[in-house]
Order: structure tokens, then C-alpha cells, then sequence
């Protein structure tokens, strides 16, 4: 692999492959494979699927290139038919839940328990590891993949929104409602761990 | 600052996004009531585990070598 492929932006790398460098598409292929696949990944928690998704995501992507019109735009194009190439997985599997209605309406209002003083082997055990990721899992699907690509994947707020063709506020408040809903799951959960002389308010 | 309020600050605040005086105005109503502190904690801890969930695995070299390949034969053939 090229140093000064290494060195180009992910912009400057996309011209280049508008140009037939065969380099500068390995070297986005080095860059963005991995974060293809973990998206890929948590949204649909089926590894040889998100392999697939991969796949298809480079060559659907690489093969269109010349129709991206601004180069500034490649990773969010490319989460976007992520994002979609999952959702196709799912629809097939018949786990799509975009309809799924969550009522989060009270969550800021019912009774809290406070886990956060527990112990990080409490905190941190794989159980609630496993406790949230079926969380994760139970969430409608935009909703979901917000909360993937904010909190488990550390995108920007503006990316997501571009990505999946929302506004900034509807990718806020989608997250916020997620996070919600989140936040009720592991207070159950954590509850098994309260002390009995009562910590709720 | 209410309790209404201040749970709608959260994700600004988490986000760094809101000025000094709003943090002032947010700290002195976490100080004051228990129960938008508790949810404040529990909600910034929510992110927190949200960041920690392991991501799967780093795709195997021999998995992007295949792909870099078959990207090879189908876009840049000989």
C-alpha cells in the first residue's frame, strides 16, 4: 500500500478512484471496512450477514462512484447503503420493526432507582452487556440505528442525519427517546441489585 | 430551572452544547433535587455501557484481501 495513499483525505482518495487508481480503492476499502461491517454488524447481530453486507456495500458503492457529486459526502453515502443493505437483510428475515410502537412517554417520570453507584463489575459484567444489547435489539429500526451509530459507533449527530435522510432535531430526539427507553431497561434490570431499605424515589 | 426543563438540558448538556450559564442553572437544580440527579446519572451511565458494547471483531486481512480482489476484477479489469 501507498504512504501517499495513507495520506489522502477520504475525499482526495475518492477523485482518485474517479480516475481509475486502483490504490487509493484499497486504501478506502482499509479505511472503511471495518467500520462497514460493525455497523453492519449491530444491525443486524448476524456476522456472516454483515460480511455479506460489506461486500455488496463496497461494490455498490465503488461501482456508482462517478455519480457521487461531491466527494465530500463518500462516508455518509456509504453508511447510508449500509444502513439500507441491512434493513434489507432484516425485511428478509422478517425482523424489521419500523412499526414497532414504544411507549417511552412516561419514562422520565417513573420511579428511579439509582444503579449508577453500583460497582463496575456490576456495571460492566457481560450479563448486562447482554442486557443491553437486547435492548438495543427491541428498539424500532430508525431508532436503533441511531442509537448504533451515535452511542456504539461514536458518528456526529449532522452524519446521521444525512445518512438516514433525517434532520439533526428528529436524530436527537430519536436518540434521546432510545436512550430512554434504554435507560427503563437496565433500571429493571440493575433493580435485582437494589438495597432492600429502599433507594427509589 | 424545573425538573422538565433540566431533563431536556441532558442531552445538550452530554453533547456539550449548552453555555456556561445554562451548566450553572443545570448543576444548582441537579444539587437541589434527587430524583433529576438520579435520572441525570443513570441516563449519562445508559450512554456510557452504549459506548462500551464491544464491537464485534476487526474484519479479517484475508477477508479484505478477497474483497480488495474481487473489487480489482470487477472495476479496474485488465
Amino acid at each position: 500500500m501507498s504512504k501517499q495513499s495513507e495520506k489522502l483525505s477520504d475525499a482526495a482518495l475518492v477523485t482518485e478512484i474517479k480516475h481509475g487508481d486502483a490504490e487509493a480503492m484499497e486504501e478506502i476499502v482499509r479505511r472503511f471496512s471495518n467500520k462497514v461491517y460493525n455497523l453492519a454488524f449491530h444491525l443486524t447481530r448476524d456476522a456472516s450477514a454483515a460480511e455479506e453486507i460489506m461486500q455488496e456495500v463496497f461494490l455498490t458503492v465503488l461501482s456508482k462512484i462517478h455519480t457521487l457529486t461531491n466527494e465530500a459526502y463518500f462516508a455518509t453515502w456509504l453508511y447510508r447503503v449500509t444502513t439500507n443493505a441491512s434493513y434489507g437483510f432484516l425485511r428478509k428475515e422478517k425482523k424489521f420493526t419500523e412499526q414497532t410502537l414504544i411507549d417511552d412517554t412516561n419514562s422520565e417520570h417513573s420511579a428511579v432507582y439509582d444503579w449508577s453507584t453500583l460497582p463496575d463489575d456490576v456495571l460492566l459484567s457481560e450479563e448486562s452487556s447482554e442486557v443491553l444489547r437486547t435492548a438495543i435489539d427491541t428498539l424500532p429500526d430508525t431508532m436503533r440505528t441511531v442509537v448504533i451509530m451515535k452511542d456504539v459507533e461514536g458518528l456526529k449527530n449532522e452524519d446521521i442525519a444525512q445518512t438516514l435522510g433525517l434532520t439533526v432535531p428528529a436524530v436527537k430526539s430519536r436518540l434521546h427517546r432510545g436512550r430512554l427507553v434504554l435507560r427503563e431497561i437496565l433500571s429493571d434490570y440493575f433493580r435485582k441489585y437494589s438495597d432492600p431499605s429502599g433507594d427509589n424515589v | 430551572m424545573n425538573c422538565k426543563i433540566c431533563s431536556k438540558l441532558l442531552q445538550e448538556y452530554l453533547e456539550n452544547s449548552i453555555s456556561e450559564e445554562l451548566i450553572s442553572e443545570l448543576n444548582t437544580h441537579l444539587k437541589e433535587c434527587r430524583r433529576c440527579r438520579i435520572f441525570f446519572r443513570t441516563y449519562s451511565l445508559t450512554v456510557t455501557l452504549s459506548q462500551r458494547i464491544e464491537t464485534p471483531c476487526c474484519v479479517s486481512s484475508e477477508k479484505i484481501k478477497e474483497l480488495t480482489s474481487l473489487l480489482h476484477e470487477r472495476l479496474f479489469p485488465k
